[in-house]
């Protein structure tokens, strides 16, 4: 029981990185970037190209991988992207689900729909002794790294100046702007940042999940159903809610299997139903 | 009034462009390979069943699939296990779907924007693994096999034909929505989507209003989605999958959003371009797809009905503004 | 009023501007004789593209090659064409699809289709046209059952044939309990069915079934149970495919559930899943297949003259479709025509050997082929000799025992 209660937190581990990424570019820019789960799988292709034909290992792609897609995400940013966000959102809503599209198809196009070989990286391959039981030690690290990169951001988005720029501009935009606050240069570097979370979250799936060019859109759409939990454009809504969907779906597939897939839904329409913004929301998003 | 200024500026010929207009509808199975001419018939009635929502009351639904796999499912059980004429399993088919977006519209409705979007996402994504799951009614992944297709004895499985049976109800739908568009009624949607509040301030019960939209909507595309599946003789969970809700939205924003006829061509293209691709021997189905969302939300957001009424406006007036707003803001006259 | 009337013409006249693709001409057309077509449709851009699409295309016109050359001038014609076209995995384009070759391109036989919902449209479809439907790629067995018509028939393999054999003879080597997990979606639930039923009457049990969401990528909480289970399951049976069956392997082998006691069988495996994985993480799974390219001196051949032309070692569907256009060709070779009920006599209780299907019958009552089928092992990385040789063949099932003893009572031809 609390083994499984363990692994439904590294599930949701997945999910707090990804809905972070989301909710960030969601709160600076009002857009919802439906190429996110794109971008998971390209971390994860990262991983596997980097090893594949450069030979660099695990280590360096978690450590190079974000920052490069993350520059992708700026030039994003800067060319396309901008030029839709003052327009309805729904722009960049179908821009972005075009752009996932062409993303997943075009490693289709390289790599085939078959899934690609990524071994664990050696120093993780055995198994760690938590006291109560024992744990593959890879999942540990994964569990540990997530939490500890969510605490990192919000540290930085609470303690530093520029977080508390980028954390009001994501939580109260208008009010932001209006105190004069210029929320404009921080909006590019967000976006890229945000990606950057998906390429990491992929890159730290690629050792344990099917590597392929689906991997993402297969996630997308539960990583969705877990912002809106938490709260659009809430930072902390958003992760814890990312852990609890993880916790949840875990326990599901324990005792009740055949619902399980329909659980995070009926959860998140229960959520809307009961408080319209989710659980963290702001409560100007319901109008 | 962009479309009443263009009927002036064109109104003479409004019947002959009726008349050409059914003319083509009529002529469609000539041109092209008669259940690919279906297809377009099926979806073009979705999308305007979409735009109803979308462009007329700024609510994006991204789980009409439910309505129209629902009705699928519903008019292919009626039509196997009733033997009642085909057409009586449509009419029940969208008369069901109506009735799913009850409860799911009284839910929904009080969200706006991304959350409604979302929320509608989730309620169709229920129906989905619920039809995915009822294997002995459904079918399951296997999908629900072997509808027939006759109208009172007579056989209408050649396509060539059904096309014919079919496009009644196509018409007709297409006309009631043109019908509430046109009405007091739709004049208030319209408000709603253009200022909520001020709608709500003159006194209108803004989410009932909302909701009969909501439910009109969903038995407009059950009306499609059932002939969809009498016309392939079966229903599949390809239907109330969310990518069919992302098709007519798809179709909807190529034609143009708030034109309900441009839905129609946008379906037109997207099935074609289907039809197109699945010998064109090209694999990256995918490309071809997200370049045109991307085109179209950079240069065309008219779409192109919009687009193609927008130039005829500016050519009828001289350009007043560069004006690049998306959705047509129409001037709403006041209710009676 | 009057605008939304203009509106209207104009929207259908569009409409009618887009609709300028396909060029004038009614339904139905006829079917030329002096040339056999071929259509290969499948899913050449989704999730099955690399087990079956285009380089079965590729595999069908091998075989019309191989025709041509070994009849020469006494074949019935040498006009024979390869159409082929991707169903993108959706039944509706496979239906529309499956009509248009039949009507427009005067294909006299359509080949492949994978996804069951598909197969069974195009079924339907070629019972209506009466035209040969030989469908390869589905694993359903009401495709010779509820769903058989007199035009379709189903080759290679189906869930039967998979149950039945890796679920029997993993049992009576020994794995005596059983743990199935399965995608909930009809094959898993198909496959969980027979698999069942094939362990208890091979005198195994069945501890547990579990479904699982569908796509998933968090095994898990399945893993975690497994071994815990009472009595502790020997084997951990999974119905999964694809990227599914990848995500569950690699969880497998991080939990180390094969040092625990519980060791893996696979209800659908294919050669490319296994070069996704790489050897060692399946080492020691066993599965069956409907043929193997290294199975012997004649596949091997083969696949190397496969290789030459697609680049990569053929998996068993592109050997079924080989196999499936060559049998039908032979067919109209031997009836002399081309005319489906002349073709559906000849292919009804015919006997052969071939490339890939080894002591074959195609069975009147139901149109199933009957052929022989393989329990594979995959092999440790350090006993694989070439890239691709992934499997040891440790038993052939003979065709009698491989599938349905007695044709499924709801099919009426």
């Amino acid at each position: 029981m609390l083994q499984q209660a363990f692994n439904g937190l590294v599930g949701g581990a997945f999910y707090a990185l990804l809905a972070l990424g989301l909710a960030v570019i969601f709160g600076m820019l009002g857009v919802v970037n439906l190429s996110h789960g794109a971008f998971y799988m390209l971390g994860a292709f990262g991983a596997f190209i980097a090893l594949d034909s450069f030979g660099l290992n695990f280590w360096l792609s978690l450590v190079l991988v974000p920052p490069l897609l993350g520059l992708a995400g700026v030039v994003l940013e800067r060319l396309f992207v901008r030029r839709l966000t003052p327009l309805d959102p729904l722009y960049n809503f179908l821009f972005t689900f075009g752009l996932a599209l062409i993303l997943q198809d075009l490693v289709k196009r390289q790599y085939g729909v078959n899934s690609q070989q990524y071994p664990r990286p050696s120093q993780l391959d055995g198994t760690v002794d938590l006291g109560l039981f024992t744990y593959p030690a890879y999942q540990v690290f994964v569990l540990g790294v997530s939490a500890l990169t969510c605490l990192a951001v919000w540290l930085v988005l609470t303690r530093s100046r520029v977080g508390m720029i980028v954390r009001a501009a994501t939580e109260r935009p208008e009010l932001t702007r209006a105190l004069g606050i210029d929320v404009g240069r921080w909006v590019t570097p967000v976006f890229g940042f945000g990606i950057a979370l998906a390429a990491f979250a992929g890159v730290l799936a690629a050792p344990m999940r099917a590597v392929n060019p689906l991997m993402g859109s297969d996630l997308i759409i539960t990583v969705f159903a877990v912002v809106v939990i938490g709260g659009l454009g809430s930072v902390f809504g958003s992760v814890a809610a990312g852990f609890a969907v993880g916790l949840v779906s875990a326990l599901g597939n324990l005792y009740i299997p055949s619902l399980s897939q329909t659980l995070v839904f009926i959860l998140m329409a229960a959520v809307l139903l009961w408080r319209p913004a989710g659980l963290f929301g702001r409560e100007e998003a319901f109008r | 009034m962009i479309l009443s200024r263009l009927a002036r500026s064109g109104g003479r010929s409004g019947p002959l462009l009726l008349a050409i207009g059914l003319v083509a509808a009529l002529a469609l199975p000539w041109m092209i390979y008669p259940p690919v001419a279906l297809d377009i018939a099926c979806w073009a009635l979705f999308a305007a069943a979409v735009d109803l929502l979308l462009g007329f009351t700024g609510l994006l639904s991204f789980g009409h699939a439910a309505f129209w796999g629902g009705s699928a499912y519903c008019t292919g059980l009626i039509a196997l296990h009733s033997g009642l004429p085909f057409p009586v399993a449509i009419v029940g088919g969208a008369a069901f779907a109506a009735l799913l977006a009850v409860p799911i519209g009284y839910l929904s409705v009080r969200l706006t924007g991304i959350y409604f979007a979302m929320v509608t996402l989730a309620f169709a994504q229920m129906v989905y693994f619920i039809a995915n799951q009822w294997r002995d009614v459904t079918g399951g992944e296997n999908g629900l096999q072997g509808i027939p297709r006759e109208l009172f004895g007579v056989d209408l499985s050649e396509p060539f034909y059904f096309y014919y049976a079919g496009l009644p109800f196509v018409l007709a739908g297409l006309f009631a929505a043109w019908r509430i568009v046109r009405s007091p009624f739709g004049r208030v949607l319209v408000s709603i989507r253009d200022n909520p509040a001020r709608t709500r301030a003159l006194g209108y019960p803004v989410d009932r209003y909302k909701l009969l939209a909501f439910v009109l909507s969903a038995g407009l595309s059950g009306l499609a989605g059932g002939l969809f599946a009498i016309g392939h003789g079966f229903a599949s969970l390809e239907g109330v999958y969310w990518t069919t809700s992302g098709q007519a939205v798809m179709m909807v924003i190529l034609g143009g959003i708030g034109t309900l006829w441009g839905g129609t061509i946008g379906a037109a293209l997207v099935v074609q371009l289907q039809d197109y691709l699945a010998t064109a021997g090209f694999q990256e189905t995918g490309i071809v797809t997200g370049l045109i969302f991307i085109v179209i939300v950079l240069l065309f957001r008219r779409g192109i009905w919009g687009t193609a009424r927008h130039l005829l406006d500016v050519r009828g007036r001289a350009a007043s503004s560069g004006d690049t707003a998306p959705e047509p803001k129409e001037a709403v006259d006041t209710p009676a | 009023m009057r605008n939304m009337r203009w509106s209207g013409g104009l929207a259908v006249a569009g409409l009618l501007l887009a609709g300028c693709g396909g060029g004038p001409g009614g339904g139905g057309g006829k079917i030329s004789n002096d040339k056999i077509v071929l259509a290969v449709l499948n899913d050449q851009s989704g999730i099955y593209a690399d087990t079956s699409g285009r380089r079965s295309v590729e595999a069908v016109k091998m075989a019309v090659a191989d025709f041509k050359a070994k009849y020469g001038d006494k074949a019935v014609t040498d006009k024979i064409e390869v159409l082929s076209a991707d169903h993108q995995n959706k039944p509706e384009i496979a239906n529309s699809k499956a009509q248009e070759l039949y009507d427009r391109q005067h294909a006299d036989v359509i080949l492949d289709v994978p996804t069951s919902s598909a197969a069974f449209a195009v079924a339907t479809t070629a019972k209506n046209k009466k035209k040969v439907f030989i469908d390869v790629g589905a694993a359903s067995t009401e495709l010779e059952g509820k769903q058989c018509n007199k035009y379709t028939f189903h080759y290679g393999y189906n869930s039967y044939m998979l149950a039945h054999s890796t679920g029997a003879e993993v049992t009576k080597d020994g794995g005596k309990s059983w743990y199935i997990v399965y995608p909930d979606y009809a094959f898993g639930q198909d496959m969980q069915k027979t698999f069942s039923t094939a362990i208890k009457e091979a005198g195994g049990t069945v501890v547990k079934t579990d479904p699982t969401p569908f796509p998933n990528d968090n095994f898990s909480t399945f893993l975690l149970k497994a071994p815990g289970l009472n009595p502790k399951p020997k084997v951990l049976g999974t119905m999964h495919a694809g990227g599914d069956l990848v995500n569950l392997v690699k969880q497998y082998n991080e939990y180390k559930l094969r040092d625990k006691g519980v060791d893996l069988a696979v209800g659908l495996l294919v050669i490319s899943d296994i070069h996704s994985l790489g050897p060692d993480a399946l080492a020691g799974t066993r599965y069956t297949d409907m043929w193997y390219w290294n199975l012997d001196g004649t596949a091997r051949t083969w696949a190397d003259k496969f290789q030459a032309k697609a680049g990569v070692r053929p998996t068993s569907n592109m050997a079924g479709n080989y196999s499936a256009a060559l049998q039908y060709l032979e067919a109209v070779q031997r009836g002399g025509s081309d005319k489906s009920d002349e073709v559906v006599k000849q292919l009804e209780g015919h006997k052969f050997d071939d490339v890939f299907a080894r002591h074959a019958t195609i069975r009147a009552k139901d149109h199933l082929l009957l052929h022989d089928a393989y329990l594979g092992q995959v092999k440790p990385a350090s006993e694989v000799k070439e890239p691709w040789d992934y499997v040891k063949v440790l038993k052939t099932i003979p065709a009698a025992e491989a599938f349905q003893p007695q044709p499924d009572p709801s099919c009426s031809l």
